[in-house]
Formats: structure tokens, sequence, C-alpha cells
């Protein structure tokens, strides 16, 4: 580190530069995969949230929530093997209400769920619903900057039915829409209302969950391990169980989305690194005279080598500070609306493998430095 | 006496088949403790050659060479740069100092190689900077120092580590007549004073004064002149 470091006090103009164009492109990297993960979790914050692992899908369904029909006789065999409380049916239908108070129109998705299992939602504001009460409905939170209140009357546009919000959920969205969480009663009458091909009054269709022979399920949600939830794959030809993860990028939109923003990102790694090397290698070509007197003064390859790695890794960690600084920074003054959001893990990462890529970028020039002769140093003229 | 370098029937050719061409031609040469030597030659009379082969630089074609009773030919490339380090000390047509290293650090950089320690490095360094009268200049840059000083302060880099032997390629190269002889007495008198052995390879023949012996580098063997 003798060298490396008066190496840089010396020509402190030439390694600010790089440091400051590797501020750049380390803080893009983290600002991107910021808004990658801030973006996905706008989208799926629902499932993401949901205490389920594993989700119990139609086979022929491609994994995708609303394609998938299962009935009672799935989630029973499902029960068998997870247990009452760890198996739990879910509907998932994307549709249109408005509110009759406020002038909203919006785009939601509802999740029909036992409200006394695992995935009954977490009340924020407001009060929860129970399994046995129709016409009340939990909803995100987003529903509330548009204009809804509790008490609020929304109603469905496909169905023509309506609910009054009983309370608020935070951090519930599904493929981008507010999640409306009802009960399986009113689940049943907007099935039946659906078949019948329009609004019913459907208060009396409390016996109706096996009688209708339509599937009253989507997907059944599993708190399992792995060797339960491959039991429960195995028991029956139909159905497939998938991860939480499956799920979540089977979301319409949610693989497009996150595909081409990691895609930008791993570019933004590769230029990490290519800046860096070209960098590193323009400087280790210009002081190919100094390495030759310093090889032929008696300095080890693996002196200089570590010479030229400990440059690049003083220069990615500092670089790498900053922008981490620079970053919180700037998720501290970023609007609420832009979704943004960094957890430790993922930070650490990002930093780890922008490091991993400028130390591979400086390989070339450990090369070239590498193939420098010491013979150079004799019969030259020069610095 | 003991001798700090022996060349015995060392040659060395360039290419091969038709092309090949002989700068060294069974080459024989011993410098004893104490010794300044100067080899003179013609431009393209391959004292480069010479030097580097000398100087654990570059491997001869065939013959053998000792370093302070060393002999080079079985040695790795690892253990040439450790020999380099520890028994050979070089200077360098025009200084070739270190741009990035202040004067005293060219000094502590060789003996931190040397895994001296930080006090041995610091008297040394001391000791030798005054010596040569550049102790004023010790906290200056490279790029801050005449041809002159930029020399004397590649002698005392080349007699840091206490060096079998010295090896100069002319050093004078990139100066005037007088800073040029100041600079050839202050290797012979640091020979002197450090009673080890000196070569310098040059083509001006006004830088003899000093010379214990003077040899001419003709048709690849060393003549008496
Ligand atoms: N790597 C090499 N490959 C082929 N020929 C070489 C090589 N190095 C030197 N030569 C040739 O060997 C001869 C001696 O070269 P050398 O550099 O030793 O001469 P020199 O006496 O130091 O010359 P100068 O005074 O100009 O520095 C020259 O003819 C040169 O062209
Ligand atoms: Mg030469």
């Amino acid at each position: 580190m003798f060298l490396a470091l008066r190496e840089m006090r010396h020509s402190k103009a030439r390694y600010s530069l790089i440091m400051v164009i590797m501020l750049l492109v380390s803080f893009l990297v983290l600002f991107v995969t910021g808004l990658a993960r801030g973006l996905a979790y706008a989208n799926i914050s629902a499932l993401e949230n949901m205490p389920a692992n594993y989700f119990v899908v139609q086979s022929d369904a491609d994994h995708t929530f609303r394609r998938s029909q299962l009935g009672e006789s799935e989630l029973a065999a499902a029960r068998a093997v997870a247990g009452e409380a760890k198996a739990t049916p879910l509907g998932v239908q994307t549709s249109t209400i408005t509110a009759a108070d406020a002038d909203v129109k919006a785009d939601i998705t509802f999740f029909a769920i036992d409200m006394a299992g695992m995935l009954a939602p977490e009340v924020t504001e407001g009060a929860g619903i129970t399994n046995e009460v129709q016409g009340s409905a939990v909803v995100d939170s987003k529903l509330e900057e548009s204009g809804v209140t509790i008490g609020s009357t929304i109603s469905d546009q496909a169905t023509g039915m309506s609910w009054t919000v009983s309370g608020f959920v935070k951090d519930s969205s599904y493929s981008h829409t507010p999640v409306v969480y009802i009960n399986q009663l009113d689940w049943q009458a907007m099935k039946q209302g659906a078949v019948q091909g329009g609004s019913s009054d459907s208060t009396d269709s409390t016996d109706s969950t096996d009688s209708t022979g339509n599937a009253p399920y989507n997907v059944i949600a599993l708190k399992v391990s792995s060797a339960q939830a491959s039991e429960i794959a195995a028991q029956q030809q139909s159905v497939e169980v998938i991860t939480q993860k499956q799920a979540i990028s089977s979301v319409p939109g949610y693989a497009a989305e996150q595909n081409s923003l990691l895609m930008m990102i791993a570019f933004l790694f590769v230029i990490a690194a290519v800046v860096l090397a070209v960098f590193f290698y323009v400087i280790t070509i210009q002081k190919t005279s100094q390495f030759g007197i310093l090889k032929a003064m008696g300095t080890k390859m693996s002196y200089l080598a570590w010479s030229v790695v400990g440059q690049v890794l003083i220069l990615s960690v500092a670089s790498l500070a900053l922008s981490l600084l620079l970053t919180f920074g700037m998720n501290m003054g970023l609007p609420d609306t832009m979704p943004f959001q960094l957890d430790g893990q993922t930070m650490i990462l990002t930093s780890l493998l922008f490091i991993g890529m400028s130390l591979l970028g400086s390989l070339i020039s450990v090369a070239r430095v590498a193939k420098v002769d010491a013979l150079e140093a004799i019969g030259r003229t020069g610095a | 006496m003991s001798a700090k370098l022996i060349m015995k029937q060392v040659t060395k050719t360039y290419g091969d088949g038709d092309g090949a061409m002989t700068v060294l031609n069974n080459l024989d040469f011993t410098v004893n403790e104490g010794e300044f030597v100067a080899v003179l030659g013609p431009s393209g009379s391959g004292k480069s050659t010479f030097l580097s082969a000398a100087g654990a630089l570059l491997t001869p074609t065939s013959g053998e060479i000792f370093i302070d009773g060393e002999s080079l030919r079985d040695k790795d490339k690892g253990a040439l740069t450790e020999l380099r380090l520890q028994k050979i000390g070089f200077m360098f047509q025009s200084a070739q100092l270190l741009p990035f290293l202040k004067v005293e650090e060219q000094l502590l950089y060789v003996a931190k190689l040397a895994k001296l320690t930080t006090k041995e490095a610091k008297v040394r360094a001391t000791c030798l900077l005054k010596r040569l009268e550049i102790w004023e200049r010790r906290n200056q840059y490279p790029e801050q120092l005449s041809g002159g000083e930029k020399q004397r302060v590649a002698i005392a880099r080349a007699w840091m580590n206490k060096p079998a032997i010295l090896f100069a390629d002319e050093p004078t190269a990139s100066l005037d007549y007088s800073r040029g002889r100041e600079v050839v007495r202050m290797i012979a008198d640091e020979v002197r004073s450090e009673g080890k052995a000196a070569v310098m390879v040059t083509h001006d023949d006004r830088m003899l004064e000093w010379c214990d012996r003077v040899l001419h580098l003709e048709d690849g063997v060393l003549v008496q002149a």
C-alpha cells in the first residue's frame, strides 16, 4: 500500500476523476436497484406481505392466480396435509369500483379470504370485518388518498354489489392496484351474480358453496414446509404448488417490469467494471516504464499486483460509501409517490457486487503489469 | 579480496537462424571488492545488454554469472528478483526515479522492500542523503529537482540496501560535463566508503578520472584499454 497511497496522493486530480465517475455509476446502481425494489413492492406488496410461503394453483393456470380455479375437494386435500389453519382459500378478482360519496373510480383487486384465517388483513385504521356479516370491506390505504373514507360505500361496476368501507390496511397492492378485502360470503354472492349475468339480490346464497358446482376459490395459500408442499402437489393431478416467489413473478406485468430494471442494473454493473478497467488500463500503460524500474529494483510481482488492486479497492469502497450517503439523502428527499425501497440485504449485496466488478476490471491491468519486463528499465530514456 | 561479480564465458545471441546476432561472445569479467570499473563502447556495441546480463535482468544464451559468490544459473524469476533486491543496486540512464515519491521516500521504499525496520531505514536514508548533499531536498518530488540532483538521489537509492555491487547504465548521459563528472565522483566515493563494487557503462571517455579500471566492449568481449 506504500506505493498505492503515495501515488494517489501525488495524482489527486487523476484519481479524483476516476472516483467521481465511480461515484456516479455506483449511485446510479443503488438508485435504480432501490427503484426496482420499490416498484416491485408497490406492485405486489399484498402478496409479499402475506404470511404464506406456498400456493396451490390449478396446474394449467400458468401460475396465474386469476386463471386458476379450485374447489372444496382441493382445499380439503391441502388441509389434510397442512392442517386446518395452515391452508386457507383465496379468491382474486380485478375490477373497477366507484365510491358513491366521493368522486372516485379506481381499478382494484378483490381478495376474498377467510377473515378468521391466517390471511386476515392487519387493519391499521378503522375496524376489521367478520366472516358472517356481508357488505363490509377492508381496503388498501391508497384508496384513502383518492378520497375514500371509513364509512364510504364502494360499488363494483361489474356486479353492482356494494360494500361499506370499515377499515384500511397498509401496503396491500396487487398488480399495482389497491386490494379490497371481502369475506367468503360476499365472494360467493359476487360469483353467483356474475354467473346469473347481472345484479341480483344475493343475500340468500349462504349455503351455496358447493351446490353451485362452480369452483369457489382461485388458489389456496399455504404455510408449510417444503416437504409438505411437495406432498400436496403429489396428491393431486390437477394442481401445482408454487412458492411465494413464483407466485409473485407470475403476477401480470411484474416480470416484465422487473426484468427491464434488472437489465439496466446489470448493464450498470458492466459499465462500472468497463469504465474502471479502461481507466486503470490506460494509467497502467502510461506507467509501463515505472513498473520496469520497480521490477528491476527487486519489487515482487505480488506486491505490484496488490498495489494496483489496492488502489481499485480504495477507490471503489470510497466512492461506494459516498454514494450510499447520497442515496440515503436522496431517499429522504423523495416524494412518497415515488416508490423507492432499499433494504440492508439488497444494499450489502449490491455493494459487494459493485466492488467485485471493480476488482474484476482491475485484473487486466494486473495482467498488463505482469507482462512488463524488468529489462525495460535498462537502456531507455524516459522520466 | 573477494569477487563481487564474476562472468564466465557469457554469450548472448539475439534472434536465431540467419538473423542471429551475437552481442556478447564468450565474455569473461571479474570485479573485486572496492573496485570501480568503467565499460566503454560505441552505441550499439552491447553495453546495455552486458549490464542487463550482469544485473540479473537478462538470461545469457550461455555462460555463467556469479554475484557475490551466488550463481544466477538455476534461479527462477522470483529468486532473481529477490537477489536484485538484496545484492544489486541499479542506476539507470536518466535517473528513473518514481515521480510520485518524495526524495526521502524513494529510499524508504527500497528499505521497505528489503524489510528494514523503520528506524534503520530512516538512519540509513538520512546518512546517504547527507553524504550526497541532497538532504535539504528530501521532501521534494523528482519533478522539482535538477538532472544532477536526480542522479544523486538515484545513487543514494542504489546504495540504500547495501548491495554487493552497483550497476550504472550511462548515469551521465542526460547531464552536462561538469555535473556528469560530479556524479561519477560521487559513485566512486560511495564505492570506497561502502567497501563495495561498481560497474559503470558509458560512451563518454571524459568521465573516467575516478575509475580503477577502464575496459572496452569490442566484438562482444571486454578488452583492456
Ligand atoms: N531485444 C533485442 N532483440 C534483438 N536485438 C537487440 C535487442 N536488444 C538489443 N539488441 C541489439 O543488440 C545490440 C546491442 O544493443 P545494446 O542496447 O546492448 O547497445 P548499447 O551499447 O547499449 O547501445 P547504446 O549506447 O545506444 O545504448 C544492438 O545492435 C541492438 O540492436
Ligand atoms: Mg544502452
